[in-house]
């Protein structure tokens, strides 16, 4: 039987790592001109469902606090942010992205990768998550900025579909916000330009969902997890820009080459996963290589969708622009759907993209995520008899992450996968003798 | 006569098992881990050749085990505890379904097959309410020794309730109880119930079917013991040999490999007529 | 004292079987439907007009184990959440026919999936309270959410709800929130004569029973109690926030008191008297009612209304009732409540406002930590 090697480090680095790396650098650049130079407005939300469209429309530069958060994570550097919000009063119990950026607001909003610019505009999307609202409304009286609370009804009622209301409702706000954004600008929304963009992110999107398909090929192209990631910051930081698309371009072509060659970002792929929860981000390598020593691949996650559900036929629509962002908002994302229309979310994609098993990671900070996959886990292993592993760690907050721990349970349930894989393949044989 | 071993590195103690190809122990040790890993598990084994009157190349398959399994640097693989404890208490009771294991740093619930395989497992290894760390907190608050609790537990006739399974206020709420005057062994007791409540609910995300089997250093506490079967309602497996279900699983996953690879070796040679491979 | 066997026979129903009452009432009204209602807010209002009885499910205190939703909810979520979630696993929901969520936070909204995947035969409703009150499209929207949980809500118990229907219902809770109200306003102003701990039981009770019945029992206790005449005590005046959804148990309140504080107000059971004034009842009542969530409501941490900042609404509190400090009292991992406490403590401190933050968990038996942190506090206070 094959050993796993104790340690697997996972250098896959594709054209479209480096080229991510590039257009985001750039993206930087702009938040640092604006808020060093003022050059620029900035209007601040939150990528689960937003009208960015509108934003680019106006020339607003588009700054995202969840992103600054996790980049803070990434590069190690967000545990004093944390600690200096909680001095200010914040709770060992609030969200840690929360955390972060409030620390690095109070500290003159400087990180190693950009100034972050003051907001012209916070713009909250209340997509679902509780915790933007208090997010937003917390930077609003720290910035003393215009705050303006677009309200996404919650996807509820007898069929988890938008009403008529909710879908009036949201469209009525984004003319206020464009009221908004008229009054800010000084100048009157172009529509045309707007209805270009609107079409931009359709193409946007429409690739994203085109790469995501190849993930169900054996072998995988690439993660669905950790390389899914790196396409993320362009989908949400560039959706509607053509610098953006052309990421997509190029992501789409790179990994159907790969399909081609029959390669994946591992030597061998032995084993399939679909991911629930988002990644520890300051320990984001480390992670993977966890899952990497076993040849373990994720094949679909639900992370990937939380800006935007497209892998299963939303595409913005030029032609009625406002209602299809208001579509977006409502039903086209993973948070503003119920956590019941989440488990056949999962449920389609361990079928669909022929998984082996499932892998929860529950974070701390995120409720809208984690609470409740106790629940998730019983409904997986005992009504559809799916393998679902339940590991632990958090978002954003390095003082969550235990290797030690995280590798033995991922090992127990691989070694325990393994061992039925191998019972599978050797039960119609008979005895060598 | 083929053998193996098993070498579980526990936090503060490593286990070490050598059986035969018949699955007869013919060695146990047990020493304290200390600060060196690689020189625990190194001294286990040795001890553990020296009980068997074998050399170390007698063995033909080590297992490491434990959360210092990478540090059994003469191990031929390593595989988590809880695969290794899953076989090792079907090992030692055969209708084994469901094994709780009580350590001192976590608590793990694991359903097993009729072969011991591991179908679904859970843990608890970020607080140590379930866990010998709680407990030991409890007696240090009572200034018992841990070897006692369990049988003055035993002795409670009016339980008190725990209001949290917080093993940091523990202590607090211990003080606060005797300052009201209740008795020790009423405290005890609810300490024990409060866990075995806390570990049973833990242990029923994979499912409880009998027969059930505890396991680990906790597993000595027959307060412990009679808690759980009061609140399951049937009785539980314990071993004297508890401390090595690790170990001993271990030794069988070296001993399955051992023979495997003899196995194919032999069928690898080429065979002289009439002769079958010996097992 | 009538008055005092009164509480005690209420504070016995809270604390031993708060559900036993609406079983009762279900039992002597066969056919008739219960639907329970997760805190905060619930417009009762709705549910009452087609017959069906409305009561609070708020946890389950502190004689409830949690021995099977703890598997399904993580140890960092707030225990209301597992304790709801464990009366419906241990079948002590089984005579409620509906229960109805909203977002109050991102547990509670997980709660209402969980409950609908676990209990199919209850129908499980949810309603999203909007959060953006500048929209000139809000009260269309929200009109249009209560209708929708009208017609559920018809459905549910199988009669239509006409105007006359809701104005009849409307006019009822009215009456018993301005009974409410003035529980309070005694509490505001001669805190010696209606202790907090009482007026919680007073108030509690109403969440179990029929409202015609709360209205009058809130009668018949005001009329006592409009007659005490107790002298003051030297205790500190304090405003207590924090303690919206989740409750503490009663003798953690009786203990804050004990500790030297005069409550003058709070925000315990607050989706109970979500309203500063009478709804009125003239034209479309639905419409009333939405309006009135928007306008006429008190603030709290789960309404994200971005007219004014929030932290304005407790200092306007504190100077109103002449208090001189505020107790935060949140629950044990109540993320709503931590984060305004950010906020709060900011603008406490700039205010020179001397407050006290403490957490609680509904299902503790033991609090002397907390009261000793009180003692000290009033202590600090006092002999400044």
């Amino acid at each position: 039987m094959a050993q796993a090697a104790e340690a697997v480090k996972t250098t896959y680095q594709g054209q479209m790592h480096l080229l991510q790396k590039d257009i985001m650098g750039r993206y930087y650049e702009r938040l640092t001109r604006c808020a060093e130079q003022g050059d620029g407005k900035a209007v601040y939300m939150m990528i689960s469902g937003n009208p960015v469209e509108l934003a680019l429309a106006f020339d607003l530069i588009p700054v995202y606090p969840e992103i600054n958060a996790l980049q803070l994570a990434v590069k190690k550097v967000c545990l004093p942010f944390i600690q200096k919000a909680e001095e200010m009063g914040y709770s060992m119990d609030n969200c840690a992205y929360v955390k972060a950026d409030v620390g690095m607001f109070h500290s003159g909003r400087k990180t190693p990768f950009a100034t972050i610019p003051l907001p012209s505009l916070i713009l909250c999307n209340y997509v679902g998550c509780n915790v933007y609202l208090q997010w937003f409304e917390h930077l609003a009286e720290y910035s003393q900025g215009n705050l303006y609370n677009l309200d996404i009804p919650f996807l509820h009622g007898e069929f988890d579909e938008p009403s008529a209301a909710d879908i009036t409702y949201v469209v009525r706000q984004l003319e206020e916000v464009i009221e908004a954004m008229e009054r800010l600008t000084g100048k009157k929304l172009d529509w045309a330009k707007f209805k270009r963009i609107v079409a931009i992110s359709g193409e946007t999107g429409e690739l994203w969902a085109k790469i995501k398909a190849l993930t169900q090929k054996t072998p995988s192209p690439f993660d669905a997890y950790f390389d899914s990631v790196t396409m993320m910051a362009p989908l949400y930081c560039l959706r509607g820009t053509e610098e953006g698309l052309r990421f997509f371009e190029t992501a789409l072509k790179e990994m159907e080459e790969k399909v081609e060659l029959g390669m994946g970002p591992l030597p061998e792929e032995r084993f399939r996963f679909v991911i629930e929860g988002p990644p520890p981000w300051p320990y984001l390598r480390q992670f993977r290589d966890l899952f990497s020593k076993w040849g373990a691949v994720a094949v679909a996650s639900t992370y990937s969708t939380v800006g935007g559900l497209w892998e299963f036929g939303f595409k913005h629509d030029p032609n009625h622009p406002l209602e299809s962002i208001a579509a977006h908002m409502l039903k086209w994302n993973l948070t503003n759907r119920s956590f019941l229309q989440r488990y056949e979310q999962i449920h389609r994609y361990v079928k669909e993209w022929h998984a082996d098993a499932l892998v929860i990671h529950s974070v701390k900070s995120c409720r809208l995520f984690s609470a409740g996959q106790g629940d998730m886990r019983e409904h997986f292993t005992k009504d559809l008899g799916i393998p679902t592993l339940l590991v632990e760690s958090d978002i954003e907050d390095p003082r969550y992450f235990s290797e030690a721990q995280m590798k033995n349970r991922i090992d127990a349930f691989f070694e325990s996968l393994e061992h039925q894989k191998m019972l599978r393949e050797s039960a119609p044989k008979g005895d060598a003798r | 006569m083929i053998y193996a071993a098993g070498v579980d590195v526990g936090s503060t103690q490593t286990k070490a098992i050598i059986i035969n190809e018949k699955r007869e122990i013919v060695a146990r040790a047990l020493t304290d881990t200390g600060a060196n890993v690689t020189r625990a598990a190194n001294k286990g084994f040795a001890e553990a050749l020296l009980a068997a009157g074998l050399k170390r190349e007698d063995v033909a398959y080590v297992v490491g085990t434990g959360y210092g399994r990478y540090k059994v640097t003469f191990g031929d693989a390593q595989i988590t505890e809880i695969s290794c404890h899953a076989r090792g208490a079907s090992f030692l009771f055969p209708n084994t379904r469901t094994v709780i294991d009580m350590g001192g740093q976590d608590a793990k619930g694991i359903h097993i097959g009729p072969d011991g395989d591991v179908k679904d497992f859970v843990m608890n290894d970020k607080c140590a309410a379930g866990t010998g760390r709680f407990l030991a907190n409890a007696a240090e608050a009572l200034s018992l020794s841990l070897d006692d609790i369990g049988e003055i537990a035993m002795r409670a006739k009016n339980p008190v309730r725990l209001t949290t399974v917080c093993t940091v206020f523990v202590e607090s709420d211990i003080m606060s109880y005797l300052a009201q005057g209740k008795k020790v062994e009423d405290i005890l007791g609810g300490v024990h119930s409060a866990i075995a409540a806390r570990t049973i609910s833990l242990v029923r995300r994979v499912g409880i079917e009998p027969e059930v089997t505890f396991t680990g250093g906790v597993s000595r506490n027959i307060g412990m013991v009679r808690g759980l079967e009061e609140k399951l309602g049937m009785k539980v497996n314990v071993s004297p040999d508890s401390h090595f279900v690790g170990a001993l699983g271990a030794a069988i996953f070296a001993l399955e490999r051992a023979l495997k690879a003899s196995s194919e070796k032999h069928e690898a040679t080429p065979a002289v007529a009439g002769a079958g491979p010996t097992a | 004292m009538a008055i005092d066997n009164l509480i005690a026979e209420y504070k016995e129903i809270l604390e031993e079987s708060p559900l036993e009452p609406a079983a009762k009432w279900k039992a002597n009204h066969p056919g008739s439907k219960v639907v329970g209602c997760y805190p905060v807010y619930t417009p009762v209002e709705l549910i009452h007009a087609v017959g069906m009885l409305p009561i609070g499910i708020i946890g389950g205190g502190n004689r409830i184990e949690i021995a099977h939703a703890d598997s399904r909810f993580q140890s960092f979520i707030c225990s209301i959440v597992k304790s709801t979630l464990e009366l419906g696993l241990t079948d002590k929901l089984n005579f409620v026919d509906g229960m109805v969520f909203h977002s109050i936070c991102d547990p509670a909204r997980n709660l209402a999936s969980v409950f609908k995947r676990n209990f199919p035969q209850m129908m499980i409703e949810y309603i999203h309270f909007p959060q953006n009150m500048k929209s000139r499209s809000t009260p269309d929207y929200l009109t249009a959410e209560y209708n929708r949980l009208k017609k559920s809500y018809e459905t549910l118990s199988g009669k239509t709800a006409t105007d006359e229907d809701l104005r009849r219902s409307i006019l009822l809770y009215n009456e018993q929130r301005k009974l409410l109200r003035e529980l309070y306003h005694i509490r505001k102003e001669t805190p010696q004569n209606l202790s907090t701990a009482e007026s919680y039981v007073l108030m509690r009770i109403g969440t179990l029973i029929p409202v015609e019945e709360h209205i009058a029992i809130l009668k018949e206790a005001l009329v006592e109690l409009r007659k005490r005449d107790e002298k003051p005590k030297d205790r500190i005046k304090v405003v207590l926030e924090g303690s919206f959804c989740e409750q503490p148990f009663l003798e953690l309140i009786e203990g804050l008191e004990a500790a030297g504080c005069y409550i003058l107000d709070d925000d315990f059971m607050i989706g109970w008297r979500w309203f500063v004034e009478d709804i009125p009842t003239e034209g479309d009542p639905v419409r009333n009612l939405a309006r009135a969530y928007i306008d006429q409501s008190v603030y709290s941490g789960v309404k994200h209304d971005s007219r004014q900042p929030k932290s304005k609404h407790l200092i306007d509190r504190v100077r109103e009732t002449g208090a001189s400090a505020v107790i935060f009292l949140a629950a044990k991992f109540c993320e709503p409540a931590l984060f305004d406490y950010a906020l709060y403590r900011q603008a406490l401190e700039k205010e020179a406002i001397p407050h006290l933050a403490l957490e609680f968990e509904e299902k503790m038996w033991i609090f002397d930590k907390s009261r000793s942190e009180v003692e000290t506090f009033v202590e600090s206070m006092l002999f400044d």
